[in-house]
C-alpha cells in the first residue's frame, strides 16, 4: 500500500470530509485544518521564549499525539478490500461471502455468512449490525476457539477496505448505522460479589446450557443449533481462554448484554428492563463468570513432572491429587487421515503423576460435556455427524462410548527418536493404554491409525474413572517394571515420551476421528536425598569464607 | 555539585549502570521491544547472553583501569563496603546475602528435575535422488513443477489454494506462516512458509518430496526427526501436490530454489 503523498492527502482529505459529519471527529479535524495550513500556525504570536524551530518542533508533537495516521484515512476501498478477501478471505467466507468456502464443511462454528449478517461478537444492542470498529477487532484478533484467525499481515487500511468489502454482502449495513450499546460501568469484584453472581447464575438459568460447573454441560446443551441449523456447543466457562470475545469480566459483561448472536445464548437486555436482574446483578456475573476458570491460558510445559511419595492415592476423587503438579497439553483435531475430525470436543487434558517406587499412578482430566454413551446425546450425535462427517464417510449411527489412549513408545531408548505421533508407523510401533468408559483399560499397540490392537502384557494395567459435572478424571495405575523385555518399563531419572487420543462419543468420534497431541514426556523423580543439599551447603560456605578473607585481609592493608 | 551528578560521574556507578542496562537490553530489549516496533527478532538465549556479558564486563574494566585517577576512584566503593567503620552493617549483610544467593542458585542447578531432551533437528535434510511416488518411481534430481509449464496458471493456483485449506492451513495458517488454529498443540511447530529460510531455500522437487512422504519418510541420517508432517502420498494426487506447492510459493511471496542455484550452491 505505498501510495504517493498526492494520493495520502486525497485521501485525507476525503477522510476529513467524512469526519465532518460526525460530532466527535471535530478535534481531530482542526488538527488536521492546521497540519494543512502550516501558515496559519505561522501567522500565529509565537510564545515568548521560544525560537521558530522549537516551536515547530513543539507543533509537530502535538500534531503527531493528535493524528496517528490510522485517524486520517478512514476511507474504505471495497474494490481493494475485494482482492484482499478473493487471496485471504473467500476459502473458508466463500464466493458469495455465504460462509460455505471449500475449508467451511470441516468447521464449527461455521465461517460467518455475511449476506445473512449475523455477527456473533458486537459490541451494539442484539439484533444489530457490527459497528466497523468490531469488525476491525475481529480482523485484528481473531476469534479464539475457532478457526478465524487474527491478520497482522493486513494493514489497518487494508483491513478497513475488506471491512467495506465485506458490508456490501449485505443490503442491511446501507439501512442501519449501528451504535454501540452503552454499558453500566464496572462496579469491581470480589469474592462477596462473585458469591453474589453465583446466585444471578442461578436466576438467569445459565446452568441449562452451561451446567453446573459451567463446563457446558446443561440439560439443554445436547439440542443447542444456530440460526442455520448447525449444531452449537454451550460454551466452556471454565475454559475462557477460548471464548470468541475473548476473556475478562469485561468482554463477558458484553456478551452479556449484546447476546450472541445467530446462537441460543441471549441478550440480557430484556431481563435487565424487566427488572428480573439489576446492572449490578450482570457485573456480579460477569465476575463470577471469569473466576469460574483461569485469568490466563494455561502454559504448556513438556514435562509432566511424576513425584515420588509413599503412598499413591485412591481414586480419582482422592484429595491427594490436589498437591501435586497438574500439567495442561492442547488436543486438536486428527486431521490427517480420513475419515477426520477438524472440530473436536476435547480440547486439552491435565496430567498428573505420582509414584512410590514400585507403581506409576497417573490422572488424566479433560472436559467432556456427555458421559458417553448417552442416549440422550443421540441427536447432537446425529447433527455432529451431518454437520462435519457427510462429506468423507459413513455416519456412525449408534451411541458411541467415550475413549482416551496414552501413547508411550514400546520401549525405552534416550527419549530423542519417537515413533510417529499418530499411533506409530510400520516399523516403529506405540505402546498404549487404552481406556473405555465403559469398560476400563487394557493395554494395546499399534502401527499406525486405526491399526491398535489389544495385547495383554500381563503388567497389571488399571483404571478408575469418574464422570462429573463434565468432567472426566481418569487414574491409571501400572507397576513400574513390565512384565517382559519387549514391553516399556518406567524407570527414574530419564524422560518417557507420552502422547495423547481422546475421543468423545456423543460428537460421533471414534477411529481416526478424536483429539490427538504431539509427543511430550513424563519424568519420575528418583527417590529424596540429603545429597541434593550438600553442594549448596558447601557453596555457601566456600563463598562466605572467601568473603570473610576478602575484608580481612583489605582491612589490614588499610589500616596497618 | 549535587551528589546524583557525582554519582552519575563516578566511575564505579557509571560502570555498575552500563551492567545492569546492557543485561536488560541484551535479556529483554533484543528479544521483546524490536518486535513492538515491528522488526523482526527472538530472545537472546542464555550462552549467548552469557558471551555478551563476559564482554561487557572486559570492556568496562578496560575502561576503568586506562587512567590510575579513574581506577583509584573506581575502587573507593569497594574499599568502603569493605574497610569503614560506618559501613559495617552493609558489610555483613553482603557476607550474609551473597553466600546465601550462591547457595540457593547452586540448589536450584542441583536438584533433581526430569527436562525435556533437547531436540535437536537439521532445518533441510539432503533429499534423495529418487523416490517411489504410489509406486512409481519419480526422479527428484532437475525436477520441475509441471504444473509450471502446462495449463492455466489461475487455475493450478485455485486448485492448490483449496488444497491447501482443507488439508494444510490447520498447520501452517491460514497467513502461511505456520501459525494456524492446530498449531499450538504441535512440537515440533510447522513450518512457516512466509520466512525466506524455509521453502525459498528449496526447489519445488524438494517440497514435493516432503509433502509426499512427510515426517515418516525423513532419511534416517540425522534421526531424531519427530515431525508431524503427514506423509500425504496416500491422501493427495501429484498433481494436487504440485498445485498446492505452487499455492505455497505464489501466496506467500517466495520463488522456489532453481537447480542452476542449487548446483551452485550444493548447500542442499
Amino acid at each position: 500500500m505505498a501510495g504517493g503523498s498526492g494520493f495520502r492527502f486525497a485521501r485525507c482529505a476525503l477522510g476529513m470530509r467524512s469526519l465532518l459529519a460526525s460530532l466527535r471527529g471535530l478535534r481531530i479535524v482542526a488538527a488536521a485544518l492546521a497540519a494543512r495550513i502550516p501558515g496559519a500556525a505561522w501567522s500565529m504570536p509565537l510564545p515568548v521564549g521560544l525560537s521558530r524551530v522549537r516551536w515547530m518542533g513543539v507543533m509537530i508533537a502535538v500534531l503527531v499525539a493528535l493524528l496517528p495516521p490510522a485517524r486520517l484515512a478512514p476511507a474504505q476501498d471495497a474494490a481493494s478490500g475485494e482482492a484482499i478477501y478473493r487471496a485471504w478471505c473467500l476459502e473458508c467466507h466463500g464466493a458469495e461471502g455465504r460462509g460455505d468456502g471449500p475449508a467451511a464443511t470441516h468447521m464449527l462454528p461455521r465461517p460467518r455468512d455475511f449476506v445473512g449478517a449475523r455477527y456473533q461478537i458486537r459490541t451494539t444492542a442484539s439484533g444489530e449490525l457490527p459497528t466497523d470498529d468490531d469488525l476491525m477487532r475481529v480482523m485484528r484478533d481473531g476469534l479464539p476457539g475457532t478457526a478465524m484467525p487474527g491478520w497482522p499481515n493486513l494493514s489497518d487500511q487494508e483491513k478497513r477496505d475488506v471491512v467495506a468489502y465485506i458490508k456490501s454482502f449485505s443490503p442491511f449495513f446501507e439501512r442501519e448505522t449501528p451504535e454501540v450499546l452503552q454499558r453500566s460501568a464496572d462496579p469491581g469484584g470480589g469474592a462477596d460479589r462473585a458469591l453474589a453472581g453465583r446466585e444471578v447464575y442461578g436466576t438467569l438459568e445459565c446452568a441449562r446450557c452451561h451446567g453446573e460447573q459451567g463446563r457446558g454441560d446443561g440439560r439443554s446443551a445436547p439440542t443447542l443449533e444456530d440460526w442455520r441449523g448447525f449444531p452449537v456447543r454451550a460454551a466452556d466457562l471454565s475454559e475462557p481462554w477460548l471464548f470468541n470475545g475473548g476473556m475478562g469480566a469485561d468482554a463477558i459483561h458484553t456478551r452479556f448484554l449484546t447476546g450472541v448472536d445467530g446462537t441460543p445464548m441471549p441478550s440480557n437486555q430484556d431481563a435487565l428492563e424487566a427488572g428480573v436482574v439489576t446492572e449490578e446483578d450482570l457485573w456480579d456475573l460477569a465476575h463470577y463468570v471469569a473466576g469460574l476458570g483461569p485469568a490466563e491460558a494455561p502454559e504448556l510445559e513438556e514435562v509432566v513432572r511424576v513425584e515420588r511419595r509413599e503412598q499413591l492415592p485412591d481414586g480419582p476423587a482422592d484429595e491427594a491429587w490436589d498437591d501435586l503438579p497438574r500439567f495442561y497439553f492442547p488436543l486438536v483435531g486428527q486431521i490427517v487421515e480420513p475419515p477426520r475430525q477438524f472440530s473436536p470436543t476435547v480440547d486439552g487434558v491435565w496430567v498428573q503423576g505420582v509414584h512410590d517406587g514400585a507403581e506409576l499412578a497417573l490422572r488424566v482430566e479433560w472436559h467432556d460435556p456427555s458421559n458417553s454413551p448417552d442416549p440422550g446425546w443421540q441427536e447432537w450425535q446425529d447433527k455432529i455427524a451431518g454437520a462435519l462427517y457427510s462429506d468423507e464417510s459413513a455416519i456412525p449411527v449408534e451411541p458411541l462410548p467415550d475413549l482416551l489412549a496414552l501413547q508411550f513408545p514400546m520401549t525405552f531408548s534416550d527419549g530423542r527418536g519417537r515413533p510417529y505421533f499418530l499411533m506409530g508407523e510400520g516399523r516403529n510401533p506405540v505402546y498404549l493404554w487404552l481406556w473405555h468408559s465403559r469398560r476400563g483399560a487394557v493395554e494395546g499397540r499399534a502401527t499406525g491409525l486405526g491399526t491398535a490392537e489389544v495385547v495383554d502384557s500381563g503388567a497389571g494395567l488399571t483404571a478408575s474413572a469418574e464422570w462429573e459435572a463434565g468432567r472426566w478424571r481418569v487414574v491409571f495405575r501400572r507397576p513400574l517394571a513390565a512384565a517382559d523385555d519387549g514391553m516399556l518399563s518406567f524407570s527414574e531419572g530419564a524422560p518417557i515420551p507420552i502422547a495423547f487420543f481422546a475421543w468423545d462419543g456423543s460428537s460421533g468420534e471414534t477411529g481416526t476421528r478424536g483429539s490427538i497431541s504431539a509427543w511430550y514426556f513424563i519424568g519420575l523423580q528418583p527417590p529424596p536425598s540429603n545429597a541434593v543439599f550438600m553442594a549448596p551447603l558447601v557453596a555457601f560456605l566456600v563463598t562466605g569464607g572467601l568473603g570473610m578473607f576478602a575484608v580481612r585481609r583489605a582491612q589490614k592493608s588499610y589500616r596497618g | 555539585m549535587s551528589r546524583e551528578s557525582s554519582y552519575l560521574r563516578h566511575p564505579f556507578w557509571q560502570a555498575l549502570a552500563v551492567l545492569v542496562g546492557s543485561y536488560l537490553l541484551f535479556k529483554f530489549g533484543i528479544g521483546y521491544l524490536l518486535p513492538a516496533i515491528g522488526v523482526h527478532s527472538a530472545p537472546v538465549p542464555s550462552s549467548v547472553l552469557l558471551q555478551y556479558m563476559l564482554t561487557v564486563v572486559v570492556a568496562l574494566l578496560l575502561y576503568v583501569s586506562t587512567s590510575e585517577d579513574r581506577w583509584t576512584r573506581f575502587k573507593e566503593p569497594l574499599r568502603q563496603v569493605l574497610v569503614d567503620p560506618d559501613k559495617r552493617v552493609l558489610r555483613v549483610a553482603l557476607l550474609v546475602a551473597l553466600p546465601l544467593l550462591v547457595g540457593f542458585l547452586t540448589y536450584g542447578r542441583v536438584r533433581a528435575d526430569v527436562g525435556a531432551p533437547p531436540s535437536l533437528r537439521s532445518i533441510h535434510p539432503a533429499p534423495p535422488n529418487q523416490i517411489t511416488f504410489r509406486g512409481e518411481p519419480i526422479s527428484l534430481t532437475g525436477l520441475e513443477n509441471p504444473l509450471r509449464e502446462h495449463g492455466s496458471f489461475e487455475e493450478h493456483l485455485a486448485a492448490g489454494s483449496t488444497v491447501y485449506v482443507q488439508n494444510c492451513m490447520p498447520c501452517h495458517g491460514d497467513r502461511l506462516d505456520g501459525e494456524g488454529p492446530a498449531t499450538h498443540a504441535l512440537n515440533p511447530v510447522p513450518a512457516n512458509f512466509t520466512d525466506n529460510g524455509t521453502i525459498s531455500q528449496l526447489t519445488e522437487s524438494y517440497v514435493f518430496w516432503r509433502i509426499a512422504k512427510g515426517g515418516p519418510g525423513l532419511p534416517v541420517e540425522g534421526a531424531p526427526w519427530n515431525s508431524a508432517m503427514p506423509a500425504w502420498e496416500d491422501l493427495l494426487t501429484a498433481d494436487e501436490i504440485w498445485a498446492v506447492t505452487l499455492f505455497i510459493y505464489e501466496r506467500s511471496g517466495s520463488t522456489p530454489r532453481t537447480w542452476e542455484e542449487s548446483n551452485e550452491g550444493e548447500g542442499h
